[in-house]
């Protein structure tokens, strides 16, 4: 008789205390992708929040509930929020949820690490938000950071130094987790070009966020040095150059924009096959495309910059080299279209989400455009019009494709269906409401209305009242997606293990909800 | 990943991180350079703890009267060779959820089994390991 147990690569850490402490403690996946998901949600209210009270005192022209200084504070915190603790945390949730479940591996390759990479997370959230509390307030200079404010402000400031290196490193561990997991641990069979496209993105991310994570971390380290020991790198009293922080800053910034809208395209283009049961049309030129993109990125950060002034050359070139990030988003949308084009498709709230992706995220592409020819751009810098487009890229876009990823994988995540009539209701108050606040932007930066200040003429009032509407709306028909979530959670008809009929994937081979151990026994992929 | 594709990932990143890093440094800027060093530091480390431990295994074989127990992490393991008549099963704990210790034990010495198994796995592995040595 032989006889062979026989045991490797799976982790044998995986104890499941309980309470607080399982939370604390856990190295699993799917915890950890739930605790990155819940703390995204929560930001969402908090820096939500801080929307709603900047579009109420906008309601009308003159001061009605703030301060000015207040009003800077809650537009400088809504955008670091939002990018740094709401998308960004989002992402990596998804990211720890389905990587490991798409490409057959048992946990990430670090559970660790992985760990410590989301606890950092509430550490800095509470950084930031506890320096409003502070002495002279919290951060109101812009997320941007530039100097010379950001060298005046008082100690909210240093913390805020501070919360960005802890963010920063918990997404640099977050980045090396998943390229390990990626690249060590999938699946005998599963090739790279067989990969799913979202861990494609997701791999193309986290390479985005290694290369640039240094250069945000020396710069912010910079701005302290020149805030508390002397130097001068970008303080012009001392002989530094505080145009040269935006250099570096934009070179960080812009690869961030596609960090926080690649993994969004790697969602998108796993829901319009399902739902349009057909195969995603173009796969190896959709990779192609995100690298195209994410290499490009690294050359167009000057068109955050124009209005500062750079010789006619330098104005060309970053022009065209922003026009040419069209041609690859160009062939993704195509790709989308593509798919669906003659599928056999059906309407639930995730493809909802996904086609609303589709046509929004193309009006925010398109004013990018708008906005990458220098001249254009010189008069509509700083202007609502740039509000317009980049909510339209980071609403429509990033979180529109976020709500969407939690619709198509919560039945496999909870074991229970979404209640569809509640789902279609949040999602056209959703589409409503943030096109009511956004769109009219567009016009409001036509005629010149700056950004980032309280008060505002005459004219504007008009369209400031609708946008602010649509933020009321669009807020609270957010509470209803609070509510389904915990309904699902709760009870709901069983979901079967395939969930939706078109789906393909490893994903959809476990049962419904995904044990809380899976692929201990590697699945081989033909 | 084989070593020359370990090599190529890690090379393409370090080169990105340390030509844009070099780029700053060389305007003035020069605190981006530690950052990349620690980061490409870190994924350094990612990278050789991942490679130090892929070949790592444990088998447990059980043919007539003998039990084959071998084991590899990192640089070190063992290869030991029981009685089954005189090998025991010990498991420290009945249920999962309490980082259950599994180890068989024969002459007086124990070895610990299981490293790599969740606690439920373990006390299944045990339960399978009594039923087989007293079979």
């Amino acid at each position: 008789m032989s006889d062979a147990a026989h045991a490797h690569d799976a982790h044998g850490h995986h104890a499941q205390p309980t309470g607080i402490m399982r939370w604390l403690t856990t190295t699993n996946h799917k915890d950890i992708g739930s605790l990155y998901l819940w703390f995204s949600f929560f930001m969402l209210f908090v820096a939500g929040s801080m929307a709603l009270l900047i579009r109420s005192e906008l309601f009308e022209p003159g001061m009605q509930l703030m301060r000015p200084d207040f009003f800077n504070e809650l537009t400088t915190m809504h955008g670091l929020l939002m990018i740094f603790t709401v998308i960004m945390p989002a992402f990596t949730g998804f990211a720890n949820w389905q990587v490991p479940l798409m490409i057959g591996a048992p946990d990430m390759a670090f559970p660790r690490m992985n760990n410590w990479s989301f606890w950092l997370l509430p550490v800095a959230a509470i950084m930031l938000l506890g320096s409003f509390w502070l002495p002279g307030g919290a951060v109101a200079g812009g997320w941007t950071m530039y100097p010379p404010l950001f060298i005046q402000g008082g100690v909210s400031y240093d913390l805020t130094i501070l919360s960005v290196h802890i963010m920063g490193l918990s997404s640099i561990m977050g980045s090396i987790n998943i390229i390990t997991t990626i690249l060590n641990m999938r699946a005998p069979g599963l090739a790279l070009m067989k990969m799913p496209m979202f861990v494609w993105t997701w791999l193309i991310t986290a390479y985005l966020l290694i290369a640039t994570m240094p250069v945000l971390a020396g710069a912010v380290t910079m701005l302290l040095t020149d805030r508390n020991f002397g130097t001068h790198f970008f303080n012009a009293a001392g002989g530094g150059d505080p145009v040269m922080f935006q250099h570096i800053f934009w070179f960080f910034g812009h690869p961030e924009v596609y960090i926080l809208i690649l993994p969004a395209f790697g969602i998108i283009s796993q829901i319009i096959p399902t739902f349009s049961r057909k195969p995603l049309f173009g796969y190896a030129s959709m990779v192609y495309a995100t690298a195209s993109i994410a290499i490009l990125s690294f050359t167009v950060w000057a068109h955050h910059m124009f209005a500062v002034g750079m010789p006619v050359a330098a104005q060309l070139f970053f022009m065209f080299s922003t026009m040419l990030i069209a041609v690859p988003t160009g062939v993704k949308v195509f790709n989308w279209v593509a798919t669906m084009w003659k599928g056999s498709m059906t309407f639930e709230t995730p493809m909802l989400f996904a086609i609303a992706f589709v046509c929004l995220f193309t009006i925010g592409g398109f004013s990018g455009l708008v906005l990458a020819l220098a001249p254009v751009d010189i008069q509509l810098q700083d202007t609502y019009y740039v509000v317009a487009h980049f909510h339209y890229v980071l609403v429509s876009g990033a979180l529109f494709s976020i709500f969407a990823g939690i619709y198509y994988w919560l039945p496999k995540w909870t074991g229970h269906m979404y209640n569809e009539a509640l789902g279609k209701t949040h999602f056209w108050l959703s589409v409503i409401g943030m096109n009511t606040i956004f769109f009219p932007m567009h016009f409001l930066g036509l005629a010149g209305m700056p950004r980032r200040i309280p008060d505002y003429a005459l004219q504007f009032t008009g369209f400031n009242q609708i946008a602010t509407v649509g933020a009321f709306i669009f807020g609270f028909s957010q509470l209803l997606f609070l509510v389904l979530v915990l309904k699902t959670i709760k009870s709901g008809a069983k979901a079967t293990d395939q969930v939706w009929e078109g789906a393909e994937g490893l994903e959809w081979t476990v049962p419904s909800p995904a044990p809380y151990h899976t692929f201990e026994t590697a699945p081989v992929v033909k | 990943m084989t070593r020359p594709q370990q090599r190529l990932v890690f090379g393409s990143l370090a080169a990105v991180c340390f030509a844009i890093a070099s780029g700053f440094a060389f305007l003035g800027y020069w605190l981006t350079l530690p950052f990349a060093g620690l980061e490409v530091g870190l994924l350094a480390w990612a990278l050789d703890a991942l490679r130090s431990r892929e070949g790592d295994y444990e088998t447990l074989t059980i043919e007539g009267d003998r039990v084959m127990l071998e084991w590899h992490a990192g640089t070190r393991g063992e290869r030991r060779e029981m009685n089954r008549q005189w090998a025991r099963v010990i498991c420290d704990c009945g249920t999962s959820g309490r980082n259950c210790r599994l180890s068989l034990s024969s002459h007086g010495r124990e070895t610990k089994i299981g490293h790599y198994l969740s606690d439920e796995a373990r006390l299944q592995l045990a339960a399978t390991l009594r039923r087989k040595l007293q079979a």
